[in-house]
């Protein structure tokens, strides 16, 4: 009896030292379920499958423990998956859930099982392997029943979608953000002050100017000196410059006969005329063809071209309507 | 030597008497071409300067009887020649014969021997045939064998281009075009003109024929004055200025015009413009040159010599448009 006991008692022991693993293994072993949101569908309906993998605190705390959901490939045997979303915890005191879901679809009518899906754990500090498994799910792929003893329909044309303002939305959006784009710019340079045009106020009139210059040349006696061609270079020099800021007209650039006929318009100046035709006469045959003018002559120039200034002179404030008027006539 | 006051005032009245021929000439003219008095002008110009004529105008415009005319009034020889593709240098200047009888070669003178040479069409002929007139053109001499011969003068070519039918065409290069004097471009003639042009041709038997005013050894004589037309430094000044600015036209703030000109006159259009001035002087009576002389002529002598881009073109600038604002832009003396 005593014999009895005792061996009941090593067989006991011998038990619990070959069962003892196990038990630590099944304090390490994770809950992972797969779980479709319906068995049965019609061909090409949509089924959802959620993966769950349920840990406990201290198996999610561990730093050697890892847990691999199954990589599903595009299509299964019968299935084809849609979409598949990452990987998402949700946590509560006592336990941490980990799921994935699924969107599959089937085009072959008949039951199928979605087989099952294995999951890689990863243990201890010498990452032991091990894997947990899914029960298989059986679903139902329906076809639409067809009453064969009707006639075939033809395929429906292409149905127009109605049509709703909130399709375009973002469209709209993006246009209308454009307009008040493009709308602001304008108003803001149109309404921004614009910068004062910079007046160059001559200091000195072209009536002024001229004056003092034939004054100047009547001081130097170039023709008393014998310098006639430059006397008159300078005499005609000083009338064109002045038509030219006074009234716009660009005598330096003219010959003799051009100017004569540009300055019809500018009445005023048109008025004189005969004085300048007859100067410009004398100074083209001084410069050009080296004639030498009496000395009357040379007075007489002088003479002519101050009083073709002093005709025109400007009242004040009449200088721009002048200039203005000369202007769009040579325009 | 150095011109005097007194010397021009001579020179002056000399040519004021020599001139009047100039007017003679035109009224003579006159019967028997209507209007078209500017390519008149053009053509006493090239006469007397000693340059030719290049005259772009549609066919029917009197080109050919204005020079025959012209020959006819200055009783000198005129001579056409019609250029088409299949024309040879020889059709031109003449070629060597075999005499028979007298077992030589002998030389046989084309049609360029003549005062007045009418080369119509002048680009329908190839390179080779352009460049054998050009080159006596500039020479005054014709080379055929071991021969050469100079050319009678006065020799004036008048070489006209249709601006409208360019298909087998070998336009003239910048170099041969550089060597005529004036580029003259005619237009149709007004309505009042072509009246008098239909009555003209319907009843030939009114109009006189044409006489010969003067003859060729006055042309070279006036030509002797025209040389001695009086240019001052100014004037000089002034034609350098244009030239100059055709080449460099952002020395004369026209920066605008660098892009639109390719290349811009040659010394040879400095030349030409001075003398053509001169001679335009000359024909309005005067012993001196003044600024209204080189404007007068400055586009048929410039036209021509100034080589537009492809900008230019694209844009429809012509060569008077840059011409135009040239003449706007450079001061005159």
């Amino acid at each position: 009896m005593h014999k009895q006991q005792v061996i009941r008692r090593i067989f006991l022991s011998c038990l619990l030292g070959l069962l003892y693993p196990f038990s630590l293994l099944a304090q390490q072993a994770v809950d992972v379920t797969a779980k479709a949101d319906t068995n049965s569908i019609r061909i090409g309906e949509q089924i959802k499958l959620q993966l769950t993998a349920t840990l406990t605190p201290a198996q999610f705390k561990d730093p050697n423990f890892k847990i691999i959901f199954p990589v599903l490939p595009d299509s299964l045997e019968h299935f084809e998956v849609i979409t598949r979303t990452s990987l998402d915890t949700v946590s509560t005191q006592d336990v941490h859930t980990l799921h994935q879901t699924f969107t599959l679809t089937s085009f072959d009518s008949g039951h199928w099982q979605i087989p099952p899906m294995r999951f890689e754990v990863i243990t201890g500090a010498n990452a032991a392997a091990d894997s947990a498994v899914t029960l298989p799910i059986g679903i139902d792929v329906n076809t639409v029943a067809v009453d064969t003893t009707k006639a075939f329909k033809p395929i429906k044309a292409v149905q127009a979608v109605p049509w709703s303002i909130w399709d375009y939305w973002l469209y709209i959006a993006i246009g209308a953000g454009i307009v008040l784009i493009i709308g602001g710019l304008i108003w803001y340079f149109r309404s921004r002050p614009e910068k004062a045009p910079v007046v160059n106020t001559p200091t000195i009139s072209p009536y002024e100017l001229a004056t003092r210059q034939l004054k100047t040349l009547k001081e130097e006696k170039l023709w008393q000196q014998g310098d006639v061609k430059q006397y008159y270079t300078r005499l005609t020099d000083i009338l064109r410059t002045y038509f030219e800021h006074q009234f716009n007209i660009a005598a330096l650039e003219q010959t003799s006969e051009e100017l004569l006929q540009n300055i019809k318009p500018v009445t005023k100046l048109n008025q004189q005329r005969d004085k300048l035709r007859s100067l410009l006469a004398i100074a083209d045959l001084a410069k050009f063809a080296k004639l030498q003018p009496t000395a009357d002559e040379h007075e007489d120039c002088m003479v002519k071209a101050e009083e073709i200034l002093e005709w025109t002179r400007p009242k004040a404030g009449a200088t721009e309507e002048d200039g203005t008027a000369a202007e769009k006539q040579q325009a | 030597m150095e011109n005097t006051s007194s010397d021009i005032r001579q020179l002056n009245e000399k040519i004021h008497q020599a001139s009047a021929f100039v007017d003679l000439l035109t009224m003579e003219l006159g019967k028997v071409i209507v209007g078209q008095r500017y390519m008149v002008e053009r053509l006493l110009i090239g006469l007397l300067a000693q340059g030719h004529v290049l005259l772009e105008g549609v066919p029917g415009l009197a080109k050919t009887l204005s020079i025959k005319s012209l020959s006819s009034a200055i009783n000198a020889k005129f001579s056409r020649i019609q250029f088409t593709p299949d024309l040879l240098p020889a059709d031109v200047i003449g070629t060597m014969i075999y005499n028979q009888q007298k077992n030589e070669f002998v030389v046989r003178r084309g049609p360029i021997f003549a005062n007045f040479i009418l080369a119509d069409e002048i680009n329908r002929a190839p390179a080779k045939v352009q460049s054998a007139l050009l080159e006596a053109m500039q020479e005054r001499q014709i080379t055929i064998g071991d021969n050469t011969f100079k050319l009678d003068e006065p020799f004036l070519v008048l070489a006209t281009q249709n601006p409208i039918e360019q298909e087998g065409t070998y336009t003239l290069p910048e170099a041969q075009v550089d060597r005529f004097m004036l580029k003259v471009v005619i237009g149709y003639p007004t309505k009042e003109e072509e009246k008098l042009i239909i009555r003209q041709n319907l009843n030939p038997e009114a109009s006189s024929p044409i006489r010969a005013i003067i003859q060729p050894s006055d042309i070279i004589e006036a030509r002797k004055l025209v040389r001695e037309v009086y240019m001052d430094e100014k004037i000089e000044k002034y034609i350098l200025d244009i030239v100059f600015a055709t080449r460099n036209p952002e020395d004369y703030k026209l920066n605008k015009l660098k892009p639109l000109i390719a290349y811009g006159g040659s010394p040879r259009a400095s030349i030409n413009l001075a003398w053509a001035a001169k001679a335009y002087a000359f024909m309005k009576r005067r012993g001196y040159v003044i600024p209204e002389d080189v404007r007068n002529i400055c586009f048929d002598v410039m036209r021509h010599r100034v080589g537009l881009t492809y900008e230019a073109e694209a844009e429809n600038v012509t060569s008077e448009n840059i011409l135009s604002e040239i003449l706007n832009a450079v001061e005159v003396p």
